[in-house]
């Protein structure tokens, strides 16, 4: 499948930005079923100085500086993904979570450091004691790593509401898991959490997913959203995803833009203002499918 | 007694308190408990002292701790007791063997950090390959990913310092690395500074080396690294409320370096830019002195503001310009020890010369299950911690003595996040001797020894800072009675002059006398410094003239005291306080309300809000004071005791207390006239005390003379106001008549050859003002200006007899029209000033981000 996705953000300032500076993951990366056709990034105003590189998780990444003054930021980011079925995964397969040696590579071998990097908690997927005793009936002993996480993606969709308003960015995953309701971030970070307790290695991933809208209805311009998942490792598969929001495992409607610890690794927009008091901000996402049986009429 | 019998006793006295060693080692006494050969030359020079000279010596070191301002911090609470910085007479001696042994292993340790920084920042071959287990990283919140792949080619470290123990065998251990910052090497130099002063013959005769080559040899480093002889350098300090601000600020001067924060900074693209008053002036070189973490809201700690926005970016684009680079302080984990021997093999061929303490790192899980079973046996502690003052390491848990509870979080917490911790044996420390009242007495401690990249490799600062630790639970460099030692290297042979690469170019820029840039923060401090001062000189003569008279009072008072009334106006400023009724005794009377103007702490001119002003204004611009006016600043610092005493003093106590302040303000200012170079730094103090002076005379003369009044109180009022003003020798000698009011207005307000009069204040801030960067483009006088123009002018043309004039109404319209004109620029004048000069138009920033919202 082909989509095209594009993503518009509008910021408007309650007074002049003097000064504004950020860090913007609106790039699709590279992946195993995915290809990168074009990417394009504008910004209004104009950049003073702007720098595209790959970050530390290997994520195309912009940082970019504003020095005019300003009361209004615009930024607009299309993309045009190609994304591979992908073969059946039987989940009770594989090593169990608990056999010692997946974890390390053999002394004489070289440690896959992208793998070891996920095993470890990070600050909004640290472990409390709630976050143990959440993860235990999921991590049972002998079990598959995959079904560990299948177990964990089947329960927080049954246990946890969905909720826009019940946390923010910068709620950690022991919050979510006392409120019970949050976003896809936040289901993300509580899984992770989860598995990196067992040192499960396993990552944030972060894009977009094709909605359908309901039958007989036209597709709404702008409606879609950003969204957030997780990527387990397993010896035998590589990096498998989940979806607890949706209970599902990505296939081709999944489309990934950037991989990390979690949020706070690769949030799409972050910037830091001087001036500018309060801030008012719009959101557009569209996730455009132009190949295969969905393809609108133009 | 003989000469000789005399020493002989001394010497008794002078060890007789000096234990058995326990089977540690000391110092000072081997095995023989005869002291060591390097020590003999000291305690010839000690033994020749009285046990009261010393006692002397030792008390002088003290005052001189208190005085540069080493015990506070800026901002503590003055009521609540704070650990003392002490530093004891004697200091801990090494021998030029030992120094060599030390200099070269702290050096290897150094470069050996700088090998494994390139790698875990670069290829991480060592941690692909296990030579360092990667948990041990990547657990570790000191290692920032956002710095991947910058390597500066000078290496990542410039400052490096480590915390030694000396085993009961004589073998030196490292208990911490310091890789973050220059770890507290301000408070060593200091040490050294005030240690030599107070045995300045001691030192010499032991030929001590000096320090000051080495940071000669930085310096030249530094301006090597920049590419260009005058550098700009900063240092980059988390700001006074910090425990170790005292030590940033030291450096800061002995090295010349400007003193900035996180807001003085701005990062245009690939560059950091100081802003000034002239506007923003490029770094070249930021030494850090902030936590990596903390140094950039952008691509860091969202939630910390202490390093500019868009840091990390700037040295991505320029990694030599970040001294230490950001992210160093991985390199402190306290895991890594176990490693380095073979580390030390691989990367530089060579054997570990100095090895760390025994620890367990409990990411291991072989290790973990050791330690679990014998827990008793371990201190646990976070594998890494932020480099805080020296002696203030965290102490850990020791799981011997922990209650069920904290024992079994203890266990929950090894096998949860084993990775963040270690586990170390308390091995012990060697002993070092300290001069108490009852003569030398042995004690644990630690030492801290401080190199920096040169141009050849790193030098090791021959001294350092060694301190009492508590041996008995301390694994690191942990205090409670905060007691330091200054460290004395011998020399082997008289030292040669460093040749310096920086000095030509200080000369050369002697010449040009160009202004240093001043920061828009410190113009804002100096200038209320300025106005603190002038506000607690002014507070003082009102009392002291109110206090003054009281004598010629005591038979009638027909009318109010004019002292009185101007004690009531200033007590009531800032607040609506009631004024006690008091005694009908007239000086019983101003007694009370002047003890009130001293001590209330509700009131904005009360002494002891101006005092606070002064010692926390002139605190944060301690880097731009000379030593001798920081040591007078102590003198400001009032206390709790002292305001009480204030409230209920009598009239000769507080007669003797404000004569006693008041040649305080007046040494402080000397100093000030003295030392400082007229610089914009200068016209900023000179333009708040100005604004200060003139305000207040206005006030008062607005207070006693806009309404008409009797002959004997408009003379009493005028005779007040020449003393309270310091005008009262000049009007005598001018008119050698009795005050009148035409010609005491001329001489207050009028006349611009009277220091003390208004027209001197505003064609000072004038002249200030016309001297300052302007930063407008146009012509167009500056707001500012157009305020003093203003003021002046209306001065110029008032004409004194009209001011004198009583108007129908029995006020004086003329005089009241042109005080409250004064009353209300001067303040509009002040903020006109904080508006271009402070502020440069910053808000604080502020963070945005978006979320992953489906």
């Amino acid at each position: 499948m082909i989509y095209e996705v594009s993503h518009r953000t509008s910021y408007r300032y309650e007074s002049t930005v003097t000064q504004s500076q950020h860090l913007i993951h609106l790039a699709p990366r590279p992946a195993a079923r995915q290809t990168v056709q074009r990417h394009m990034l504008m910004i209004e105003p104009t950049p003073t100085w702007r720098h595209d590189f790959r970050d530390y998780f290997g994520n195309p990444i912009s940082v970019l500086g504003i020095d005019n003054e300003h009361r209004e930021l615009v930024m607009r980011a299309h993309s045009t993904i190609e994304v591979a079925r992908r073969g059946p995964i039987d989940v009770t397969a594989g090593k169990a979570w608990d056999e010692a040696g997946h974890r390390q590579a053999a002394r004489n071998h070289d440690i896959d450091l992208d793998v070891a990097q996920y095993a470890l908690p990070s600050p909004a997927t640290a472990t409390g004691a709630a976050v143990l005793d959440y993860s235990r009936p999921s991590a049972r002993p002998g079990r598959p790593i995959l079904a560990v996480a299948w177990d964990l993606t089947c329960r927080i969709y049954d246990d946890f509401e969905f909720d826009s308003h019940a946390t923010d960015v910068s709620t950690p995953a022991v919050d979510v898991l006392r409120k019970r309701r949050g976003v896809c971030q936040d289901f993300a970070h509580l899984a992770l959490a989860c598995l990196r307790a067992h040192r499960i290695s396993a990552r944030y991933v972060s894009g977009y997913i094709l909605t359908r809208p309901p039958p007989g209805m036209p597709r709404l311009q702008g409606a879609d959203a950003s969204h957030a998942w997780f990527s387990v490792w397993a010896p035998e598969t590589g990096w498998v995803d989940f979806d607890p929001t949706n209970r599902l495992m990505p296939n081709d409607e999944h489309i990934a833009f950037a991989y990390g610890r979690e949020y706070g690794d690769i949030s799409p927009i972050s910037g830091v203002l001087l001036g500018g008091g309060r801030h008012h901000v719009d959101v557009a996402v569209d996730v455009v499918p132009i190949t295969g049986d969905s393809r609108p009429a133009d | 007694m003989t000469v000789d019998a005399q020493t002989q006793e001394r010497q008794l006295d002078l060890l007789e308190a000096y234990g058995p060693t326990g089977g540690t080692y000391d110092e000072l006494v081997g095995p023989d408990r005869r002291p060591r050969p390097h020590w003999t030359t000291f305690l010839h020079g000690l033994r020749r002292l009285t046990s009261r000279d010393r006692l002397a010596r030792a008390s002088r070191l003290d005052r001189q701790v208190r005085e540069t301002g080493l015990v506070h911090d800026v901002f503590a609470d003055p009521e609540t007791p704070q650990q003392q910085w002490r530093l004891n007479l004697m200091p801990l001696i090494l021998s030029a063997d030992e120094w060599s042994w030390l200099e070269r292993a702290v050096g290897q340790r150094a470069r050996l950090f700088n090998a494994i920084l390139a790698d875990i920042y670069g290829p991480q071959r060592l941690l692909r390959r296990g030579k360092i287990p990667p948990a041990l990283v990547f657990g570790d919140g000191s290692y920032l990913r956002a710095c991947q792949g910058i390597q500066p080619v000078q290496g990542h470290l410039q400052f490096y310092a480590a915390d030694l123990a000396r085993s009961a065998d004589g073998n030196w251990r490292v208990i911490d690395n310091h890789a973050e910052t220059p770890a507290g090497v301000g408070y060593a130099v200091a040490n050294r500074v005030m240690h030599a002063d107070v045995t300045d013959d001691l030192f010499s005769e032991c030929r001590t080396r000096r320090i000051s080559n080495h940071f000669s040899g930085l310096q030249a480093a530094l301006a090597e690294r920049a590419g260009r002889g005058d550098p700009t350098v900063a240092l980059l300090t988390p700001g006074p409320a910090h425990g170790d601000y005292f030590s940033h600020a030291y450096l800061a001067r002995y090295l010349d370096l400007a003193l900035v924060e996180g807001g003085d900074l701005r990062v245009v693209g690939d560059e950091v830019f100081l802003k000034t008053l002239e506007g923003l002036k490029k770094i070249d070189l930021l030494v850090r002195c902030i936590e990596g973490r903390k140094a950039d809201p952008l691509e860091l700690d969202p939630s910390s503001f202490l390093g500019p926005s868009g840091l990390v970016h700037a040295s991505r684009r320029s990694p030599g310009m970040m001294i230490n680079a950001i992210g160093s302080a991985v390199i402190e984990n306290r895991g890594l020890g176990a490693y380095l021997p073979s580390l030390c093999e691989e990367l530089l061929g060579e054997t570990l010369l100095l090895r760390d303490a025994p620890r367990w790192w409990l990411g291991d899980e072989t290790a973990r299950q050791h330690v679990e079973a014998r827990l008793d046996e371990y201190v646990i502690r976070p594998a890494s911690e932020g480099t805080g003052r020296p002696g203030q390491a965290v102490r850990g848990r020791v799981a011997g003595v922990l209650s069920g509870d904290e024992r079994t979080q203890l266990i929950s917490d090894l096998q949860r996040h084993g990775e963040t911790l270690v586990a170390e044996q308390r091995a012990g420390f060697g002993t070092m001797p300290s001069l108490t009242s009852q003569g030398l007495q042995r004690k644990a401690f630690g030492l801290r020894l401080f190199a920096a990249a040169s141009s050849d490799g790193f030098s090791v600062m021959p001294g350092g800072l060694a301190m009492g630790v508590d041996a008995e639970t301390a694994v690191a460099l942990s205090t409670s009675d905060g007691e330091t030692h200054d460290v004395w290297v011998m020399a082997t042979e008289p030292e040669r002059p460093h040749a310096s690469l920086w000095r030509p170019r200080v000369e050369s820029a002697l010449v040009q006398r160009s202004q240093r840039t001043l920061q828009s923060r410190v113009a804002d401090n100096l200038f209320w410094l300025g106005r603190y001062l002038e506000r607690a000189d002014w507070t003082m003569r009102v009392i002291r003239s109110s206090l003054g008279r009281r004598l010629e009072y005591l038979e009638s008072a027909p009318t109010r005291h004019a002292g009185d009334v101007c004690l009531e106006m200033l007590i009531s400023k800032g607040a609506a306080l009631s004024i006690p009724v008091g005694s009908r005794r007239v000086s019983g009377r101003s007694a009370t309300l002047a003890g009130q103007l001293a001590s209330e702490r509700e009131s904005t001119y009360s002494l002891i809000n101006s005092f606070d002003g002064i010692y926390r204004v002139a605190s944060l611009t301690r880097d731009r004071l000379s030593l001798e006016t920081w040591r007078t600043l102590a003198s400001f610092r009032v206390d709790e005791t002292w305001r009480r005493r204030m409230a209920e003093a009598s009239v000769s106590e507080l007669q003797d207390e404000i004569e006693d302040k008041l040649s305080l303000v007046a040494t402080f200012s000397g100093h000030l006239a003295e030392n400082m170079t007229r610089n914009f730094g200068w016209f900023f103090l000179d333009m708040g005390r100005r604004l200060e002076r003139a305000y207040n005379l206005c006030d008062v003369l607005q207070l006693l003379f806009h309404a008409g009044q009797s002959d004997d109180e408009s003379n009493e009022h005028l005779n007040f106001i020449l003393r309270l003003a310091d005008s009262y020798i000049t009007y005598r000698s001018r008119y050698r008549l009795q005050p009148m009011l035409p010609l005491v207005l001329d001489l207050l307000v009028m006349d611009e050859t009277n220091p003390r009069s208004v027209a001197y204040q505003v064609a000072g801030l004038m002249r200030h003002l016309e001297a300052l960067p302007q930063q407008t483009g146009s012509n167009a006088l500056t707001r500012e200006r157009r305020i003093v123009l203003a003021l002046q002018t209306a001065i110029r043309l008032a004409d004194v007899n009209e001011l004198a004039t009583v108007g129908p109404e029995k006020i004086r319209p003329a005089l009241s029209l042109l005080l409250r004109q004064a009353l209300k620029d001067l303040p509009d004048l002040s903020d006109a000033i904080s508006r271009r000069y402070f502020r440069l138009v910053d808000d604080e920033p502020h963070r945005v981000v978006l979320r992953h919202e489906a």
